[in-house]
């Protein structure tokens, strides 16, 4: 991790929310993703990147008014990639990663509390439509997770309450 | 959701609130073979924000326990302490002084699934009562988790059907002292209509 910790800067990422920044000092965290599914996109050639904080697996065809542009997966990922291309980011060189989906509420309960495991499978879903690749993934699991795209190299970390950062 | 139907709600809800932590008291006297107390002092509809907030916060490490209920309808009960209060409400419950339980240790969270199984019970139990339903409570799922993992997923499943959360502020009271969690329960919509149509 860097070393600048003071001189950074963090910016939380809400649930159905997106944020994009090519500020190294930036670190841009979605807080403790439960069934959410956090998605981040880095592009080395511009050192523009954002993470979206997905709470729901599909809009099935609502339009986004807006105030939560990444509420579900295929709204989400559609809004990260317009937002990064915008800025002259090309699809081929993102390097993408994937967390969340848990189902923090207990195994035993895993197979009600589906929407985890349906987040994961249609952000995945919704990536390869759009031609893209996962990096890296940490989903499932029991565990909710806090993850950071940290602008300065690009990097992507995944923490549990009981667990120190460890790059994904 | 209109206003008055949400008041309408938040009424009933007290009520079975109320006589949910009367029978809850009562049976956790009856296992602690001392007198201990709930209160609901404030029963309200939130978002999953000012759910974690009354918490500690989104990152606040929290102890608790889940559980549903099933038959004539479905829902989602979930007790939550910050660390500090759980370790507490363990003292009171072993009739120890208040600072001597330090880790979450397994008697630490046995003893709050015990109680998150005995309050989340009562209110699931008063709750059928109330709206003359048939309702069981499934055993509790131990939680040890950031607070906003937690209140997001249950919040997920019923914003996939749309609903709100309630958040019942609940105080546990023996002669020495007091300590507090958060009772939450995300009623699925039926239920809800279920509700209204009693309260009306």
């Amino acid at each position: 991790m860097s070393t600048l910790v003071s001189d950074q800067r963090r910016v939380s990422v809400g649930i159905g929310q997106i944020a994009v920044s090519n500020d190294p000092n930036e670190v841009l965290v979605a807080y403790g993703l439960g069934s959410c599914v956090g998605v981040s996109f880095y592009d080395p050639a511009t050192r523009s990147g954002g993470l979206v904080h997905v709470l729901l697996p599909d809009s099935e065809g609502r339009v986004s008014d807006g105030k939560e542009p990444a509420r579900y997966a295929d709204w989400g990922v559609a809004a990260l990639l317009g937002e990064l291309t915008r800025r002259g980011a090309s699809k081929a060189s993102l390097v993408i990663k994937v967390a969340g989906g848990a189902a923090v509420l207990g195994p035993a309960n895993a197979e009600k509390f589906k929407i985890g495991a349906r987040n994961a499978e249609a952000i995945k879903e919704q990536l390869k439509r759009l031609g893209l690749r996962v990096g890296a993934e940490d989903l499932g699991g029991t565990k909710g997770r806090t993850m950071e795209l940290h602008m300065a190299a690009g990097r992507t970390y995944v923490r549990t309450a009981a667990s120190s950062p460890t790059e994904l | 959701m209109l206003a008055p139907a949400q008041r309408q709600i938040t009424d009933a809800l007290s009520t079975v609130a109320r006589d949910g932590a009367v029978r809850a008291g009562r049976g956790l006297s009856g296992l602690m073979g001392q007198e201990i107390a709930i209160h609901v002092p404030n029963v309200r509809l939130g978002t999953k924000s000012d759910a974690c907030d009354a918490v500690g916060g989104e990152e606040q490490v929290v102890l608790g326990a889940y559980l549903s209920m099933t038959g004539d309808i479905s829902g989602h009960v979930m007790l939550l302490f910050p660390e500090k209060r759980a370790f507490e409400c363990v003292d009171l419950m072993c009739g120890q002084p208040i600072g001597t339980t330090v880790e979450s240790d397994e008697l630490a969270l046995s003893a709050i699934g015990e109680l998150a199984n005995i309050v989340g019970s009562a209110f699931v139990n008063a709750l059928g009562d109330y709206a003359h339903l048939v309702l069981h409570p499934t055993p509790p799922v131990l939680l040890n988790d950031m607070a906003i993992a937690l209140v997001q997923s249950v919040y997920a499943e019923v914003m996939a059907q749309s609903g709100d959360i309630l958040m019942i502020d609940t105080v546990f009271e023996d002669h020495s002292g007091e300590t507090a969690g958060l009772l939450i329960v995300a009623p699925d919509p039926e239920c809800i209509n279920l509700l209204v149509r009693e309260a009306a």
